[in-house]
């Protein structure tokens, strides 16, 4: 932890995801107007006193869009990568300690699933079910756990070469057990990092899908479907593109600092070399 | 350019936008280098306002939102090949600029006294750009494929009530009815005609006559190439002489805001606009104002909310009126179009003889909402915002098609409204076919924001009888009145025009009554043209102002500097 709060990469990340996740957390507390309030007599004002961020084609104030925006964006990240995790930590676990066929079957799985493009297998499918939160949310989850399998399973690999597990496994522990208190405890630091990682990239794929209007739906913010609305007037309403651009461009670049930090924190060559 | 009102009621999607997400950064960046750029004032701009003398030659490029797919509109039923078709075939009759009937291949016509029987004398020495004749048989055989059940034209219902047709020599069409039929004569101005010698004998959805169409009209096709444009040129044996200009480019552009950066950078020379384009971002631009004509005109289209006759709660016809009460066209119209539309209470076009001057559009009271809802049954027992009947809530699901930007806010206004009376909403863009294919056809919707096309007659059979319910047919909320089905078949047997009018007021009337669906807005057609073409009638005609496209030239010192980048 100490190593953490000197690198100054991953104190950058956490302070710019601090803020967002601050402001995301309190909108509700914050937003000066309701979000879905629609103005008729107040399109398309530009940033003032009374709209910081300006309005949007309806009226509406982009600034309470965003923060209830950056809720949803957020909440997709973590809980994508959750689901991800979840999945890539069983497979990996399980591929890295049977190894075999076990191994081979799961491996096989995860080539099939690199080769295909995920972001066309996530428009795909969105389009096949119905867009909303929850399925964005769970498709991401489901199409991105791979490389946390790769990782888990190298660091399995590895780990049951030990002496410890050896041992554990002479004294009869059951397979579980070994699993889920010797080797899995000792796997998680690159999965921590693929982790952080991650939410950039789920939080990057929510966007690009709200923005194709196969993510969250209206009224409902999301910083991709404001940027949609601005592409429409971005001729000359610059504050509906700068705005949710900004935003995901923090978001995703404190989560990348940070991922990045932690990497150099955790890697002992790194650590050697400095 | 297409003068001619598209043949019957047609769904309308309006513009589809192109999804290029992954560029998405690239894009932004782009644009908004274009739009810091100076424009510079280019040397001609004192020379657009000069008029000059009509001329032949020069190239005008126009933008188009999606690929046809193919040419022969009256058997694809879209709006893009009914747009070239107009250009590449000729009908019977066509509509003059004061929008009365006027012969087109036909030099006259007459309704025999039991109006059961039209005759056509076509003009003499009529012939296709191949120098082949184009006489009666040619009609004939447009009719027969037409009505042919294996074609599975959206269009032949109409055609399908001749009895018999017949082409007694060359220059001679009749057609017999088995009682009058009032719209008759328009159906013959919508019809396109095609040549049978190119396409007797081969299969109408295979053949590559589609592809590389034999033209009777001003132009003809010279190149074609798929997602990309569409090259017309000057057909020297029209049958109704040579126009001005001589090549029409059809760009396809499906993004609209791709289409106003090629205005701007003057690649194009026509396109239509939205209403925020047209209100907003040109007069922010003098510079691009000034080599533009504008035009607006009301079309012949509106956006409606429509339910879901058949299913619960729509089958209440306060239900029905209390949302229309609960929402507020006015904001609509002023949010979503930015003024630039109308509220209207028949399903005619303002001003025109048919539309009931007697009925107002229904005002925005939610209080009478919430007394219709509340005489309904419809009440908010446990505190929730939401009105329920029977522990049911009242909620239910708008569907629209993506990427119809003005669509999807006027289903986010709507969704506002209702939530003030306690009518919970959600919405879903779909894309336009996945709509139509999966929701619109099998009637498995609450509600949908849409559009309806017009044809200039007022016959609107195919979208309120009780019997155009089918898979696919027009009436597909699900609409059942018997005195509306009773007078929408008395309009098609009455020719004369006054008592036509009293059928379709009263038919509105009844539609008002029922409100089976609420009518959001009448909308303004939005044009740019830019001002090197000239010869474009002013004041626009009712007829449109691309009426008469022909006469519309692009004088010499006005041209592009042609470099072709074959």
């Amino acid at each position: 932890m100490q190593k953490l709060l000197q690198n100054p990469l991953a104190v950058t990340g956490l302070c710019l995801i601090g803020i967002i996740l601050l402001l995301a957390l309190l909108a509700p507390w914050i937003a000066p107007y309701d979000p879905d309030a629609v103005q008729v007599k107040q399109i398309l004002i530009g940033p003032s006193a009374e709209h910081w961020m300006g309005t949007d084609g309806l009226g509406r104030d982009v600034w309470s869009r965003m923060l209830f925006g950056g809720r949803v964006s957020l909440l997709v990240g973590l809980v994508a990568v959750g689901i991800s995790t979840a999945i890539g930590v069983i497979l990996g676990a399980l591929a890295g300690y049977y190894r075999g066929w076990v191994d081979t079957v799961i491996m096989r799985l995860v080539d099939i699933m690199l080769s295909i493009p995920s972001f066309f297998l996530i428009l795909a499918v969105i389009a096949f079910l119905s867009p909303s939160i929850t399925n964005v949310m769970i498709v991401i989850g489901l199409t991105s756990w791979m490389s946390v399998t790769r990782l888990v399973r190298a660091e399995f690999l590895s780990l049951t070469q030990r002496e410890f597990v050896a041992a554990s496994t002479a004294l009869g522990a059951q397979d579980w057990r070994v699993i889920f208190k010797h080797c899995l405890p000792n796997s998680l630091t690159p999965v921590l990092v693929s982790v952080v990682l991650g939410i950039a990239s789920a939080v990057l794929l929510e966007s690009g899908l709200s923005f194709l209007g196969l993510g969250v739906q209206p009224p409902q913010a999301s910083w991709g479907n404001i940027l949609t609305d601005g592409k429409e007037y971005i001729q000359f309403a610059w504050w509906l593109s700068l705005y949710p651009g900004l935003a995901i461009l923090i978001t995703v670049l404190g989560y990348n600092l940070l991922g990045e930090g932690l990497r150099d924190v955790f890697d002992p060559r790194s650590n050697t070399t400095r | 350019m297409t003068h001619r009102p598209l043949p019957g009621m047609h769904f309308n999607c309006t513009t589809a936008h192109a999804l290029a997400g992954q560029r998405l950064i690239l894009g932004l960046l782009c644009s908004g280098l274009i739009a810091c750029s100076p424009e510079s004032e280019g040397p001609q701009t004192a020379a657009l306002n000069q008029t000059y003398p009509a001329q032949p030659g020069g190239t005008m490029i126009s933008a188009m939102p999606s690929d046809p797919s193919g040419m022969i509109g009256m058997v694809a039923g879209e709006s893009a090949s009914l747009a070239i078709g107009a250009n590449l075939f000729n009908s019977l009759l066509k509509y003059d600029q004061h929008l009365d009937l006027a012969g087109e291949l036909a030099a006259a016509w007459q309704v025999a006294d039991d109006k059961k029987t039209i005759t056509f004398k076509l003009k003499p020495g009529l012939q296709w750009a191949d120098g082949k004749p184009l006489t009666s048989a040619d009609v004939l055989f447009t009719w027969q494929l037409i009505t042919d059940e294996k074609t599975h034209s959206p269009y032949a219902s109409d055609y399908q009530l001749v009895t018999k047709a017949e082409a007694p020599d060359a220059q001679t069409f009749i057609v017999h009815y088995s009682q009058p039929f009032a719209p008759a004569l328009e159906s013959w101005a919508s019809l396109q005609v095609l040549p049978k010698h190119k396409l007797a004998g081969q299969d109408i959805h295979t053949t590559n006559f589609a592809q590389k169409p034999l033209s009777s009209h001003y132009y003809q096709l010279k190149e074609w190439r798929h997602g990309e444009y569409i090259k017309l040129e000057k057909n020297p044996k029209s049958v109704l002489g040579p126009a001005n200009i001589d090549q029409l480019i059809e760009r396809i552009i499906p993004d609209p805001a791709a289409q106003f950066l090629e205005l701007m950078a003057d690649n194009i020379d026509s396109m239509t606009l939205d209403p925020i384009t047209y209100a907003r971002i040109i007069p922010s631009r003098p510079a691009l104002q000034a080599r533009l004509n504008q035009y607006k005109e009301l079309g012949n289209s509106y956006t409606y909310l429509g339910f879901n006759l058949k299913r619960k709660p729509f089958d209440d016809v306060r239900v029905r009126k209390a949302i229309n009460y609960a929402i507020d066209k006015q904001e609509i119209i002023d949010g979503v179009y930015l003024g630039l539309g109308i509220a209207i209470a028949s399903p005619y076009k303002p001003g025109t003889r048919w539309s009931n001057p007697h009925l107002t559009p229904y005002p925005f009271d939610p209080a009478k909402a919430k007394q219709l809802l509340a005489e309904a049954g419809y009440t908010d027992t446990n505190g929730d915002g939401i009105i329920e009947r029977n522990g049911k809530p009242l909620s239910f699901e708008v569907l629209t098609n993506l990427g119809n930007k003005q669509r999807e806010k006027t289903a986010v206004i709507i969704q506002r409204r209702l939530k003030e009376v306690g009518i919970d909403t959600r919405i879903r863009t779909l894309e336009w076919a996945s709509l139509l294919t999966n929701f619109i056809k099998p009637g498995d919707f609450d509600a949908v924001v849409m559009g309806w096309g017009l044809g200039l007659d007022p016959d609107q059979y195919s979208i309120w009888h009780s019997s155009q319910q089918g898979p696919g047919q027009f009436n597909f909320i699900g609409y059942n009145n018997p005195a509306v089905d009773q007078l929408l078949e008395q309009g098609r047997l009455e020719f004369d025009p006054q008592k036509r009018m009293q059928i379709y007021h009263d038919f509105a009337k009844r539609l008002y009554d029922d409100s089976p669906l609420v009518y959001l807005s009448a909308g303004y057609g939005l044009t740019a043209i830019h001002k090197r073409v000239q010869g474009i009638m002013h004041p626009v005609p009712p007829a449109g102002v691309s009426y008469d496209s022909q006469k519309w030239y692009i004088p010499e010192p006005l041209r592009r500097t042609q470099i072709q980048a074959e």
